[in-house]
C-alpha cells in the first residue's frame, strides 16, 4: 500500500509531473475517441467538405480546451493576473511560463486527434473526393459528356461503397486509393513537422535566457505550491473550528443541564464541575485555530490572503490586518535570515 | 482493507474531491448503460418521435436526479437554507455557492448521455426520419406522398422488408447521422467554450467573496459530518452506560432479594460500579450530562433551532439563565489569553 500511495503522492507533489500523466490519458483517450467514432460520410456535394471540416477541426478544439480547463493552473494563472499587487510584485515573465506550459501539454491531444484523422483517411477521403482529376484517373473521355452538378453528385458518393454508382467513369478503388495516400502523406508530414518543431523548441531553449526561465519555472511552482498549502490549511482550520464549536455546544448543555440537576438538591456546584472540562484533545484543536476563532476574522483573512499577498521574504513578521492583530507593540528580536528577492 | 482505507481517507479528505469522485462515477455508469442499452425504434409513423425523444430526454432527468440524490452537500444545503437563523446570521451567498456546486456535478451525467446519443444517432434517426423533406433526395421522385411517408418512417429499421438495401434509406439515414453528430459536436463545443470562460474569467470578479464562501460551505459540510460523529459517540456513551446500569441494579435487586431471603447476612460488599463507566469518562465529560430521552431530544432541537454562533471565544452559554449561574466562576477574560499571541 505504500507503493501506492507514493505513486500517488509523488504524481500530486509535483504539479507538472501530475499535468504530464493527465496530457498522456488525454492523448490515449483522444485515439481511443477516435476509433470508437463511426464516421459516416454524407456523400452529398455540398456537405461532404462542411461534415469533414468539422470533424477535423471541432473535435481538436474540445480536447485543447478540455486540456486546458482540467488543468488547475488555469485558475491560479487568472488568479494571479488579476490580483492586487499588494505587497508581492507580480512577475509577467512567471505569467508567461505559466501559460506556455500549460498551452503546450494542452496541445497534445488536439495533435494525436488530427494525426490519427489525416493517417486514417477517411476524413480527407470525405472531403477532397469531389476534387478527383478524373480525366487522369478514370476514363477521362466520358467526363465532358456530364455536367457539372452531375459530376459533383457522382462524385461526392465515392466515400459511400453502397450508393456509388460511377464504376464506367471512375473504379472507386483508384480514387479511394489515391486519396488516401495523400491524406497519409500529409499526416506523416504533419507528425515530423510536429516533432521536429518540439524538439527544436526543446533543444534551442537552453541558448536563450536560460537563467531567467530556470527563476520563473521556480516561482510558478511556488505559487502552485503556496495556494495547495494555503487551501489545505483552511481546511484543517474549518475541522478545528467545527470541532471545538460542537464541543462547546454539548459543554453548554452539559453545564446547564448539570446545573439543572443541582438545583433541586440545593447543593453548591462544585467548582470542579462548572468549569467546562479542557481536556487534551480540545487544546490541540486550539492550537490549530492558530488563534483565529470568530467569523469575521476569517472572513477578514482570506479577503487580504487575495487582495494583499504576503511579500516573498521570511524571517520578518509583520502585522497583517492593520491594527495590532499582532497585540501592536514593537517586535521581538529579528532572527538572521537569508532573504530571497523576488525580482526575476 | 487497509488498502480501502486510505483510498477512502484520500477522497474524503476534502468534500470536493469526494463529490468529483461521485460525479465521474455517475458518468461512467451512463457511458456503461448507453453502451448496453438495446434501441428498439418503432418504425411507426406517430410513435418514432415519441420514442426517440423520450430516450433522449427522460434518461438524462433520471440521472440528474440521480446525481441530486447521491450527492451529500445537496441535503446539506437544503438544510443551511431552511434552518432558523438562531445565534448564526445566514449567508445566502454561500446557500447560492452550494447550490450552484451541486448542480453543476449532477449536470454531467445527464449530458454524457445526451452527447453519446447525438454522437451515435440513432436517437435522431428515430426521431426525425418522419420529418425529412423529400425532395433533398432524388430517389423519391417517383413515389406518393403516403408511400414516402411510410417509406420515412421505416428508414430507422434496416432490416424491415420494405427498406431492406434500399439505397434511398442509407441516403437519408446517412444525412440524418451527420445531423446529429454535427449537432453533437455544436453542444459539446459550446458546453466546453462556457466552461473554459467559466473557469477563467472568475478569478476577475469578486476573488474575495468567493473565497470567503467557499471556505464556509466547506466548513458547513464538515460541521455537519463532525456533529453526526460526535452523536454517534454519544448513542455509544449512552448505550454502554444504559446497560451497565441495568446489569448493576438487577445484580443490587438480585442481592437485595438473597439478602432478605437469607437473613444470617453474608456480609457482602454492597454492589460498586463497574469500572468500566467512569473509566472513559475523562474523556467524554461534555457528553455525560445529557443521559435521558428528552434532554437528547432537546440537544437536537437546539442544534437545529439555534445553530451556535460562529466566535469561539464569546461565552457558549445557550440559555441565559444558566449564564447568571455561571458568570462568577468563569470570566470571559481568561480564556483570551492563550489564544491572542500570534
Amino acid at each position: 500500500m505504500d507503493k501506492f500511495r507514493m505513486i500517488f503522492q509523488f504524481l500530486q507533489s509535483n504539479q507538472e509531473s501530475f499535468m504530464n500523466g493527465i496530457c498522456g490519458i488525454m492523448a490515449l483517450a483522444s485515439a481511443q475517441m477516435y476509433s470508437a467514432f463511426d464516421f459516416s460520410c454524407p456523400c452529398l456535394p455540398g456537405y461532404n467538405a462542411a461534415y469533414s471540416a468539422g470533424i477535423l477541426l471541432a473535435p481538436p478544439l474540445v480536447l485543447f480546451l478540455l486540456g486546458l480547463v482540467v488543468n488547475n493552473n488555469v485558475s491560479m494563472l487568472a488568479e494571479e493576473w488579476k490580483r492586487p499587487p499588494g505587497r508581492r510584485t507580480k512577475d509577467p515573465a512567471v505569467l508567461r511560463y505559466m501559460l506556455c506550459s500549460m498551452a503546450q501539454r494542452a496541445l497534445i491531444a488536439p495533435i494525436v486527434w488530427v494525426a490519427v484523422t489525416l493517417l486514417d483517411g477517411k476524413c480527407f477521403l470525405c472531403a477532397f473526393c469531389t476534387a478527383v482529376p478524373v480525366t487522369v484517373l478514370g476514363n477521362g473521355s466520358l467526363a465532358p459528356g456530364l455536367s457539372a452538378p452531375e459530376l459533383a453528385r457522382l462524385l461526392a458518393r465515392v466515400p459511400c461503397p453502397d450508393v456509388y454508382d460511377g464504376d464506367w467513369l471512375l473504379a472507386r478503388d483508384v480514387a479511394v486509393r489515391y486519396l488516401r495516400c495523400i491524406s497519409q502523406a500529409l499526416g506523416w508530414s504533419f507528425v515530423l513537422l510536429t516533432t521536429l518543431l518540439a524538439f527544436v523548441v526543446r533543444s534551442v531553449r537552453p541558448c536563450f535566457t536560460q537563467a531567467a526561465f530556470l527563476q520563473s519555472k521556480y516561482w510558478a511552482h511556488y505559487i502552485n505550491i503556496e495556494r495547495k498549502l494555503f487551501d489545505e490549511t483552511c481546511t484543517e482550520h474549518a475541522k478545528a473550528f467545527a470541532k471545538v464549536c460542537i464541543q462547546q455546544f454539548f459543554e453548554a448543555m452539559n453545564h446547564d443541564l448539570e446545573l439543572g440537576h443541582a438545583h433541586g438538591a440545593a447543593a453548591t456546584a462544585p467548582d470542579g464541575s462548572a468549569a467546562p472540562t479542557i481536556t487534551d484533545g480540545a487544546e490541540e484543536e486550539r492550537e490549530k485555530l492558530r488563534g483565529i476563532t470568530d467569523q469575521g476574522t476569517m472572513n477578514r483573512l482570506l479577503a487580504s490572503w487575495h487582495k494583499c499577498k504576503p511579500p516573498l521574504r521570511l524571517g520578518q513578521e509583520e502585522p497583517l490586518l492593520g491594527n495590532g492583530w499582532a497585540g501592536g507593540g514593537p517586535q521581538a528580536l529579528r532572527k538572521e535570515v537569508a532573504t530571497y528577492f523576488s525580482r526575476v | 482493507m487497509e488498502k480501502f482505507r486510505m483510498f477512502f481517507q484520500h477522497f474524503q479528505s476534502s468534500s470536493e474531491s469526494v463529490m468529483n469522485g461521485v460525479c465521474l462515477l455517475l458518468a461512467a455508469v451512463t457511458v456503461k448503460m448507453y453502451s448496453s442499452f438495446d434501441f428498439n425504434c418503432p418504425c411507426l409513423a406517430r410513435y418514432n418521435a415519441l420514442y426517440g425523444l423520450g430516450l433522449l430526454l427522460t434518461p438524462p432527468l433520471a440521472l440528474f436526479l440521480c446525481g441530486l440524490l447521491a450527492n451529500r452537500q445537496s441535503v446539506v444545503m437544503v438544510e443551511e437554507w431552511r434552518r432558523p437563523a438562531g445565534q448564526r446570521r445566514k449567508d445566502p451567498g454561500v446557500v447560492r455557492y452550494m447550490c450552484s456546486s451541486v448542480l453543476q456535478r449532477a449536470l454531467a451525467a445527464p449530458l454524457v448521455w445526451i452527447l453519446l446519443a447525438l454522437l451515435d444517432g440513432k436517437c435522431f434517426v428515430c426521431a426525425f426520419s418522419s420529418s425529412v423533406d423529400p425532395e433533398k433526395f432524388l430517389d423519391f421522385a417517383n413515389m406518393t406522398p403516403s408511400q414516402v411517408q411510410l417509406f420515412l418512417a421505416k428508414v430507422p429499421c434496416k432490416e424491415d422488408e420494405l427498406v431492406r438495401d434500399s439505397p434511398a434509406r442509407k441516403a437519408v439515414s446517412r444525412y440524418l447521422r451527420c445531423l446529429s453528430q454535427a449537432i453533437g459536436w455544436s453542444i459539446t463545443l459550446l458546453l466546453i467554450i462556457v466552461a473554459f470562460l467559466a473557469r477563467c474569467l472568475r478569478p476577475c470578479f469578486d476573488q474575495t467573496v468567493f473565497l470567503q464562501r467557499r471556505y464556509w460551505s466547506n466548513y458547513v459540510d464538515l460541521e455537519q459530518k463532525l456533529f453526526d460523529e460526535t452523536c454517534c459517540e454519544h448513542a455509544r456513551d449512552f448505550a454502554h452506560r444504559c446497560v451497565l446500569h441495568f446489569f448493576a441494579s438487577m445484580q443490587s435487586e438480585m442481592r437485595a432479594r438473597g439478602l432478605s431471603r437469607d437473613a444470617a447476612g453474608r456480609g457482602r460488599e454492597p454492589p460498586e460500579m463497574p469500572s468500566g463507566l467512569d473509566g472513559d469518562g475523562s474523556r467524554k465529560a461534555h457528553l455525560r450530562a445529557v443521559s435521558s430521552r428528552e434532554q437528547v431530544d432537546r440537544l437536537l432541537s437546539t442544534w437545529y433551532s439555534s445553530k451556535p454562533p460562529l466566535d469561539l471565544v464569546a461565552s457558549p452559554g445557550l440559555w441565559a439563565r444558566g449564564l447568571n449561574h455561571r458568570a462568577p466562576t468563569v470570566a470571559p477574560g481568561t480564556r483570551l489569553s492563550p489564544h491572542t499571541d500570534v
